[in-house]
């Protein structure tokens, strides 16, 4: 990972690759490569779809090693959905590959003139740019398919479907899994659609030839890696909880909390909750010759992911997540796994942000275009997407613009981008992240539950109801930084509860890169990643006007709590003090 | 005139445990005796043991409220109980008992009610999800829980070939029965509440 690649897709004569040395991004990765790049690279106030957005491609500071988890891929840009900077990441074996091949980033600079359509390859000997308008229109599943009879299967794939094509706002990035399929998404933020408006339909990653990434201290990297795993078996979450039933093992607790929000957040408790829970899901994955426990990338210890079948044993779509499960379920009122299955794969196989459409057609039905819980009007309105009819182009533009669209007044959005699957106002210290991050709303932003052993910020008395604003940053800086690491989010679980993980989580760092690491400086990396961001949105004309949430949970109480979000504007301004 | 208590007992293999998951998780009611602490109820009552109760239950809501310290709960007639193992995500930790994260809750946080709680006995609503519905559920389903008939009958019809197939038969008010006739479920068609019991073998 020693060098960054520049493809100018808008250069005279057809696009054209450059290479350069990592120079002063040298030992950065994910999020603080994307952020510190976008933000001193574009200018805030481009078009996200035009010439002068970038759109940044990097792994993580570990991808491409033997090290465990380290399989995220950062994609940085301006958002077309939100207008701010953005950083979306996925998992799939992406990152992996592309680390191992050499390449600290690739950058897609410039746009096109003209309709082709164009593929990347990369691999040992350097990259590729061709025109194939055989791809046009081809959404992910099938299109991978015709690339896997050109590249074969060993390699990773990076592509858009349709909705990226279109350029549509919700627009998301497929990477294939270890079996190739495109189930894992850099969804949130349309990043897809800035794929689309370069005109690349698909990345080929061909790490043939090339080896793992060394570390500076193999032998004390191998120990750090092995103590890490033991650390991650061993955990209740990351060893039990996770592999058995994934992400959606939140449904029922979230229901039971009241947080759940339901019907557009009309309510905090889905009565059909429990059918469509983690624990119901896993059991009918099992039942049906599916899996209940799946790795996303070669090297993950977790295994949250699963197969989801349909009732003959044919493969639907990977376990979708808890997430997926709420937007596509419980708020748009319906109650049927295999509805959701189905919702998913069109979501991945369109390329589109899971969180982004569950929550648009929530706001249709809220506008009355279907009735809350008609499944099948879920699938005719994602199928209008797929098509790309004008009422397709307006859903796959999000729930902002499809509230605009058809005057619904309650739209559940922050800077644009569509709250997802945890209530702010029984929950408020979600909602000061949701409110006040660099991304617009975002329940990842503020994910990195490790704050007290990364020591960010000082205790806060956890019996207390204040303290939700310095949660919330301290939150958010260490989130900044394990996304700059590659690592899955996951491992915060385990590296909050058990300080001989986190150590040796640094002691992989740090033995990798031949330097001591500590708290402080992962603390210092996520404070520069957030201030350039920060940075980047202010020039973009985001003020504190734009760190609230919608007017009506400021007005709405939910049931079962009765609760309205209540933190004062004067607390959200003081996230970003420090 | 109230419909009488119906007695239904169970015997099945302990493979088939993962077909009651539905009905632990949506809630089940228990008779108990009420307006003692949590941690009387769940160590002293139902058996279960303050070191699982400290490790592995990890997150309880008390009429859906998250309860951080089970010493001081109070559990009312009517209450109900939801007991969850480790939950990933924010949210998860959020909701973890006496977590460094609880303060981001707000007002969800259950704060015991200086009210006079009624020492009787009562029923309360129980809820089981993930790690524990194979630990605890086998106990519940042999002290027995309370359902409504038409749950149970509903139940039943949602059984597929397999558990029918495996199913000893059981027994109702003490009389026995086929696996063949609680299929019908004609014996459980006169209303009312059953107490329904497994066996696992």
């Amino acid at each position: 990972m020693d060098k960054i690649a520049r493809i100018d897709m808008g250069a005279a004569g057809g696009p054209k690759v450059t290479y350069e040395e990592v120079g002063e991004y040298a030992g950065l990765g994910g999020r603080a490569l994307t952020s510190l790049f976008i933000a001193k690279e574009v200018h805030p106030l481009c078009h996200p779809l035009g010439a002068e957005n970038k759109l940044i491609f990097a792994p993580g500071m570990l991808s491409g090693t033997t090290g465990s988890m380290t399989g995220r891929l950062s994609v940085g840009c301006k958002s077309p959905l939100t207008g701010t900077i953005k950083e979306s990441n996925a998992g799939g074996q992406a990152a992996q590959v592309l680390a191992r091949i050499g390449y600290a980033a690739v950058i897609l600079e410039g746009k096109p003139k003209g309709d082709d359509l164009y593929k990347i390859i990369i691999n040992k000997d350097g990259i590729k740019v061709e025109t194939d308008n055989r791809l046009k229109l081809l959404d992910n599943y099938p299109l991978v398919e015709k690339l896997r009879t050109e590249y074969g299967d060993k390699v990773a794939y990076i592509t858009i479907g349709s909705a990226g094509e279109r350029q549509l706002l919700a627009a998301s990035i497929a990477c294939t899994d270890p079996e190739l399929r495109p189930t894992r998404h850099c969804g949130r933020g349309g990043v897809g659609a800035v794929m689309g408006a370069k005109r690349v339909k698909a990345i080929i990653l061909d790490d043939a030839g090339m080896k793992m990434r060394p570390a500076k201290d193999p032998e004390k990297f191998r120990d750090a890696n092995r103590r890490f795993v033991e650390g991650l078996r061993k955990h209740p979450v990351t060893g039990e909880g996770l592999p058995a039933y994934g992400t959606n093992i939140l449904t029922n607790v979230l229901n039971e909390a009241g947080g759940y929000p339901t019907y557009n957040f009309k309510t905090g408790v889905f009565p059909g909750g429990s059918k469509i829970s983690g624990e119901a899901q896993a059991e009918l994955e099992i039942k049906r010759g599916g899996t209940a426990t799946h790795g996303c990338h070669r090297g993950c210890v977790i295994q949250c992911s699963g197969i989801y079948n349909d009732k003959d044993g044919h493969y639907i779509t990977k376990q979708p997540e808890y997430e997926t499960v709420w937007s596509h379920g419980g708020n748009c009122g319906i109650d049927d796994l295999d509805t959701i299955a189905r919702l998913d794969f069109m979501d991945d196989n369109f390329g589109l942000d899971t969180i982004e459409m569950g929550a648009t057609i929530g706001v249709a039905m809220d506008a009355g275009l279907a009735e809350f819980g008609d499944r099948e009007a879920a699938i005719r309105l994602m199928e209008e997407v797929g098509k790309g009819t004008p009422l397709g182009r307006v859903l796959g533009c999000g729930a902002e613009i499809t509230g605009k669209v058809f005057g619904v007044e309650k739209v559940p959005v922050v800077k644009g981008q569509a709250i997802p699957a945890y209530d702010p106002r029984p929950i408020q210290g979600i909602g000061v992240t949701y409110a006040t991050t660099t991304m617009g709303a975002d329940h990842t932003a503020g994910y990195a539950i490790a704050t007290n052993i990364l020591k960010v910020g000082g205790d806060v008395d956890p019996l207390k109801t204040e303290g939700q604003v310095e949660l919330s940053r301290n939150l958010q800086i260490a989130t900044a930084a394990i996304d700059s690491t590659g690592m899955c989010l996951f491992i915060a679980f385990a590296i909050m509860d058990q300080p001989e993980t986190f150590q040796a989580l640094l002691d992989m760092l740090g033995s990798f890169y031949g330097i001591e690491m500590t708290g402080d400086d992962v603390v210092a990396l996520g404070k520069r990643v957030l201030s350039a961001e920060r940075d980047f949105n202010a020039r973009a004309g985001f003020t504190k006007q734009h760190d609230r949430l919608p007017r009506f949970f400021y007005t709405d109480p939910i049931e079962p709590h009765n609760q309205v979000f209540s933190v004062p504007d004067e607390e959200l301004d003081q996230v970003f003090n420090w | 005139m109230e419909a009488p208590l119906i007695r239904l007992t169970l015997t099945l293999p302990s493979a088939l445990m993962g077909e009651f998951f539905p009905i632990l998780q949506q809630g089940f009611l228990v008779t108990a005796h009420v307006g003692c602490t949590l941690q009387r109820l769940l160590c002293r009552q139902w058996g279960i043991s303050p070191d699982y109760v400290a490790t592995r239950i990890t997150t309880i809501f008390l009429d859906s409220r998250a309860t951080d310290n089970v010493e001081t709960a109070i559990v009312r007639d009517g209450s109900t109980i939801a007991l969850s193992g480790a939950m990933p995500g924010l949210v998860g930790a959020t909701m973890r008992r006496g977590g460094h994260l609880a303060a981001m809750r707000g007002a969800m946080t259950h704060q015991e009610n200086p009210t006079e709680a009624v020492d009787r006995i009562g029923t309360v609503r129980v809820k089981l999800f993930n790690l524990l519905l194979p630990d605890l559920g086998p106990g519940f389903l042999k002290r027995g829980i309370l359902m409504g008939c038409s749950d149970v009958i509903a139940f039943f019809q949602e059984r597929g070939e397999t558990f029918w197939e495996s199913c000893d038969g059981g027994s109702i008010n003490g009389t026995p029965v086929s696996p063949g006739l609680l299929q019908t479920t004609h014996p459980l068609c006169t209303g009312g509440s059953v107490r329904l019991t497994v066996n696992f073998r």
